[in-house]
């Protein structure tokens, strides 16, 4: 069943509705036309050798037909030399949406109901959750009795999935059967109440399943998030690095759901470029979808990592997005919503407000401690109490009272006394409490000036001062971003082992440009700055000398 | 009666009124705060006590005469610093450009010598235009005190000195002299002669910033030892810096409430060294995970980082890091690391700080560069300032301890108190390459014998326990218990008392 074409045909012997389409070549528009009535629209016209959305047109009617097939072959004649044609019926508001089967040695074999997995980046599953928000009983019985009917046609005993794509109106077509365990069982795991893992052991020992489909239920909602270790903010590149800091949310109740951490690497392990960058999964149960997304939220809020850069900023952002909670989810969703990547999720005014709450406190707690440094000459005065804190340009005051539990944070401008209650000191890493009588948990990075306060993708820097020092931070002009050099420069002599760039290519900052090595060791060289690469000057094998350029930026 | 408290007022609020609003204005507007502001920045809240704020120069040349300012210039007193007494000095550009007379560095030598009597540090803030040419040689005289004084308080106060403006010529010497110097980016400035006579003299042009700026000195020079982002982020930190030192040599290192667990576990040091005896990794973790809360003051954070240095704290008392880095240059010794990590290590032998060195060196840095450079001379620094310190010195070997590098990082021999190493610790003359080839050169043919060799003296020597069984190392210790075997190691060194021999003063290789 691994292969595509096979398992489609096996696929529509066995019944199982497959994308309607003309596998053959197209001669010319007026037979287009034709075969994409006989499917019935809408249509996908597509280059055979096309790719990258190239030579590829959608059309609603005949008119669109016709003129989708002119230029879908015309294009892909000026870009791949290769003209031919196919069409199929195109899928409008595409989900993907996958069945769980079970099967044993004995002929016996149920479903497990669907998973949908249509959050997905570059056909890459982000979100996946079980039940599917869009499949109501009757589909979900069609799409289980057409898995089993595929599963039993190719004799299938063990655990497997079987993928579907589903358009707006529940139409569903046969994509492709996956007969492994897959990455998203767990929440067909949590919903059901079988342990996938130990069922597929025992069929494989020869056992019967014990399973009847009667006792299949949907108990709840089960979301699963895939962290990766893969920058959001710079395009998903991935990140390699060593975990200097991981930490996962307790597993069990939180909230009103509960957590379960799928995971193989530890705090101190080394992600290297070798392996698939999934570093965990995070899987939460609820009673139902919103509960489960809750809890979700919460459980990604205590994740944390730090070394690398993981996409769970990116993965809170999605959960939270009004769009998501309403379910209407397609595979397009994260072109659709994120078209210009990502840059960070906006700080509402609760989260500005949680924010300055959790840096005073912080601020405050730091405060008191040295107030009570040994050697004072002179006594302690009473811990201040008005404050400003200086966040996104703007000075907000605040008068804060502090105990050993929290703090009362009462803002000015808002005529507003909110209790944030915590038990965290300096040094704790993640903060959590209560803030408002809400749960809250975020992390808070002391800098030169004040804190990097960050939670579920929102990143704020928070800036705790007296009204007179607000005053002075006011009268200083804003900096201007110094110009920093173009140039890259060998800090030692040594032997290049590899440049990772060429002229013209766009580099980050941080990105390694090339690596030396000197003393037997390899230094990796990074960009100090966001720029274009306009003259390398060595290549792998070359000897450098110290201060030698390597590379230079346009 | 009335009267005369009007005058006193309307005298004073002369003085605070500096240069005037305009200049004050001016100030603002090329991203620099006022002397009075940066003070009060510094010091705790209304803490701050003004000494001679009626002072004025006696100069009558040149029509100066006609043309006083009350306070002439700088702004001195004492306040505290979290309740601790810091005695301040700061240059106020708005008078005379800051320019120093006869009578401004009266003011600061009295503060200086204030300091010095009672035991607290002195942290001056620079931003002036140098001499005060009318007064001629009065005015050389007048650095010459503050010299003096620095000089004379090396070693006894801690001497901090902040660059928020321009420094140039015999303004650069006193900072030059204090223990640590500080630079605020794109808005100070520092070098000996500027950019106009370097022009006329050398043909060389450059720019006031490529030649002095903040950049230059905490990356190139290493005059340097931190530069910050503005005016308020420069005192905050160095109030942060403060916090860490003691106010004087007679003093022990303050101590705060620690939130941090003394006996805490990190198991993820156990991977902190990779598998690959080639591969970097990030020295600063170790520090991070094994100093309080993870709290580092890092000094000289852009300058040598081929090995770190700064402040951390244990069980609340200050102690001083030194670490090679092997995430540059493999965390070879070269003449900025090693002078670098010189004054760090006199510093807190000074200011009876104790010493936590971390160690994963491959040696001294090949080459004329360094050679010509006097790599000799400099690297034996760093040897002299971790033999002659008498302060409690803790020591873990995480990997490589190759060679002379081995002896000179605080190593059993330099009366290291404490040394420990990792099991992962290669304690030897040279790696086994260069090792085998030496020892062996009569088998340089031949590839198979050679790599035999290689193993055989890995086998014996790339390993802590040869320098164990000799007493050079005290014990081997599992990486996640560094924090808790250095905590109590401290603990044990609490009482530690011993004196150097009686000497005017040693003459280490300058």
């Amino acid at each position: 069943m691994g292969d595509k074409i096979t398992s489609k045909k096996f696929a529509a012997e066995a019944g199982v509705s497959t994308v309607p389409g003309h596998m053959d070549l197209i001669k010319d528009a007026k037979e287009a036309v034709k075969i994409s009535k006989e499917i019935g629209y809408p249509v996908m016209i597509k280059a055979s050798a096309g790719g990258g959305g190239k030579g590829m047109r959608i059309a609603w009617n005949d008119k669109e037909a016709e003129e989708g097939f002119n230029g879908a072959k015309a294009e892909a004649k000026a870009s791949f030399g290769d003209d031919r044609i196919f069409i199929e019926k195109f899928v409008d508001q595409p989900r993907h949406i996958e069945i769980q089967v079970l099967g044993d040695k004995h002929g016996n074999c149920i479903y497990l109901n669907e998973r949908e997995c249509s959050i997905q980046r570059r056909n890459q599953k982000v979100v996946e959750e079980a039940p599917s928000p869009f499949l109501d009983e009757k589909t979900r019985q069609a799409m289980g009795e057409q898995s089993i009917a595929l599963a039993k046609a190719v004799d299938y005993d063990s655990a497997g999935t079987v993928e579907f794509i589903v358009d707006g109106d529940r139409n569903f077509y046969f994509l492709e059967m996956n007969t492994r365990l897959q990455v998203e069982h767990p929440v067909t795991e949590m919903t059901t109440g079988v342990d996938l893992v130990e069922q597929m052991l025992l069929v494989a020992y020869g056992e019967k399943l014990k399973l009847k489909q009667k006792d299949i239920g949907i108990n709840g909602w089960a979301v699963e998030t895939r962290i990766y270790a893969e920058d959001p903010y710079r395009n998903f590149l991935p990140s390699i690095g060593r975990l200097r800091r991981m930490r996962f949310p307790a597993e069990g109740k939180l909230d009103k759901g509960e957590v379960r951490i799928d995971t193989g690497v530890r705090e101190g392990d080394e992600i290297s470029m070798f392996y698939d960058p999934m570093i965990a999964k995070l899987i939460t149960h609820g009673k139902d979808r919103d509960a489960a997304i809750d809890t979700h939220v919460k459980a990604l809020e205590r994740l944390e990592v730090e070394g690398i850069q993981d996409n769970s900023p990116f993965l809170a952002a999605v959960l939270n997005q009004k769009r998501f909670r309403s379910g209407k989810i397609t595979t397009n969703y994260i072109k659709e919503e994120f078209p210009d990547g990502f840059s960070g999720a906006d700080m509402s005014e609760k989260d500005e407000r949680l924010m300055i709450a959790a840096s005073a406190y912080a601020h405050g707690v730091n405060a008191a401690r040295f107030n009570d440094i040994s050697g004072r000459d002179e006594p302690a005065h009473p811990a201040r109490t008005e404050w400003v804190a200086l966040v996104a340009g703007k000075a907000v005051p605040i008068r804060v009272e502090l105990d050993e539990k929290g703090a009362e944070v009462h803002f000015e401008d808002a005529d507003k006394t909110i209790q944030l209650k915590t038990n965290w000191r300096p040094g704790g890493g993640l903060m959590e409490g209560k803030f408002d009588k809400e749960d809250f948990a975020l992390t808070l990075k002391p800098t030169d000036e004040g804190f990097i306060v960050e939670r579920l993708g929102v990143t704020a820097r928070i800036i705790i001062c007296t009204p007179a020092t607000a005053e002075l931070h006011a009268r200083l002009p804003e900096k201007e971003k110094p110009d920093t050099s173009k140039l890259i420069m060998s800090p030692m002599p040594g032997l290049m082992v590899s440049v990772d760039v060429e002229v013209g290519q766009e580099v980050k900052s941080g990105e390694a440009v090339c690596v030396v090595e000197a003393m037997k060791m390899q230094n990796i060289i990074r960009a100090e700055a966001d720029g274009v690469v306009a003259k390398v000057n060595v290549g792998a094998g070359d000897a450098v000398a110290a201060d030698e350029v390597l590379v230079e930026f346009a | 009666m009335k009267e005369i408290v009007a005058q006193l007022e309307a005298k004073r609020a002369e003085a605070r009124a500096g240069g005037g609003p305009d200049r004050i204005a001016r100030q603002h507007a090329k991203g620099k705060l006022s002397a009075r502001e940066r003070i009060n920045l510094l010091l705790d809240e209304g803490s701050f006590e003004e000494w001679d704020m009626f002072v004025e120069h006696r100069c009558n040349d040149f029509g100066m005469d006609e043309n006083k300012f009350p306070g002439d210039g700088v702004v001195t007193g004492w306040g505290t610093v979290n309740g601790r007494i810091v005695y301040v000095f700061s240059k106020d550009f708005t008078v005379f450009g800051g320019s120093l007379s006869l009578a401004h560095a009266a003011k600061i030598v009295k503060v200086q010598r204030a300091a010095a009597k009672i035991g607290a540090p002195v942290i001056g803030l620079f931003d002036a235009g140098g001499a005060r040419i009318q007064e001629g040689v009065d005015s050389l005289a007048g650095y010459a005190d503050i010299f003096m004084e620095n000089v004379l308080s090396s070693g006894v106060i801690p001497q901090i000195s902040v660059i928020m403006g321009p420094c140039a010529g015999g303004d650069v010497y006193s900072p030059a002299m204090t223990d640590f110097i500080f630079m605020v980016k794109d808005t100070s400035y520092m070098f000996v002669t500027g950019p106009d006579v370097v022009k006329t003299v050398t043909n060389e042009n450059v720019t006031h910033e490529d030649l002095g700026g903040a950049r230059v000195h905490s990356q190139k020079s290493g005059v340097v030892d931190g530069a910050f982002e503005n005016d308020i982020e420069a005192l905050q930190q160095i109030r942060r810096m403060i916090d860490f030192l003691p106010s004087s040599n007679r003093e022990k290192p303050p101590v705060i409430k620690s939130f941090d667990d003394p006996d805490r576990r990190d198991m993820s040091l156990n991977t902190l060294v990779p598998s690959n005896p080639n591969t970097p990794y990030d020295m600063k973790e170790l520090i991070e995970k094994v100093a309080d809360e993870g709290d580092f003051f890092e000094i000289g954070k852009d300058f040598g980082k081929n090995i770190i240095t700064g402040f951390g704290r244990m069980e609340g008392s200050t102690v001083g890091f030194v670490a090679n880095q092997p995430m540059s240059l493999a965390g070879v010794l070269d003449i900025d690391a090693s002078r670098k990590a010189a004054r760090f290590v006199r510093f807190c032998d000074c200011f009876n700080i104790p010493i936590v060195t971390f160690v994963d060196v491959p040696g001294f840095m090949p080459g004329t560069k360094q050679e010509y450079g006097g790599l000799i001379k400099h690297g034996a620094k760093l040897l002299f300032a971790f033999a002659e310190a008498t302060v409690p010195k803790v020591t873990v070997i995480t990997r490589k301890a190759y060679g002379g590098a081995y002896d000179v990082m605080s190593s059993k021999h330099l009366r290291g108190d404490v040394n420990f190493a990792w099991p992962t610790a290669e304690i030897a003359v040279m790696g086994a390459k260069g090792a085998v080839e030496i020892i062996f050169r009569a088998e340089a043919g031949d590839p198979d014998k050679l790599a035999e060799r290689t193993k055989e003296y890995e086998d014996r020597f790339a390993n802590p326990y040869v320098a164990a069984s000799r007493g050079y190392i005290d014990d081997v210790i599992m990486p996640q218990n560094t924090r808790h075997r250095i905590v109590r190691a401290l603990r044990q060194l609490r009482g530690k008392d011993v004196t150097n021999p009686p000497k005017k003063h040693d003459n280490i290789p300058l």
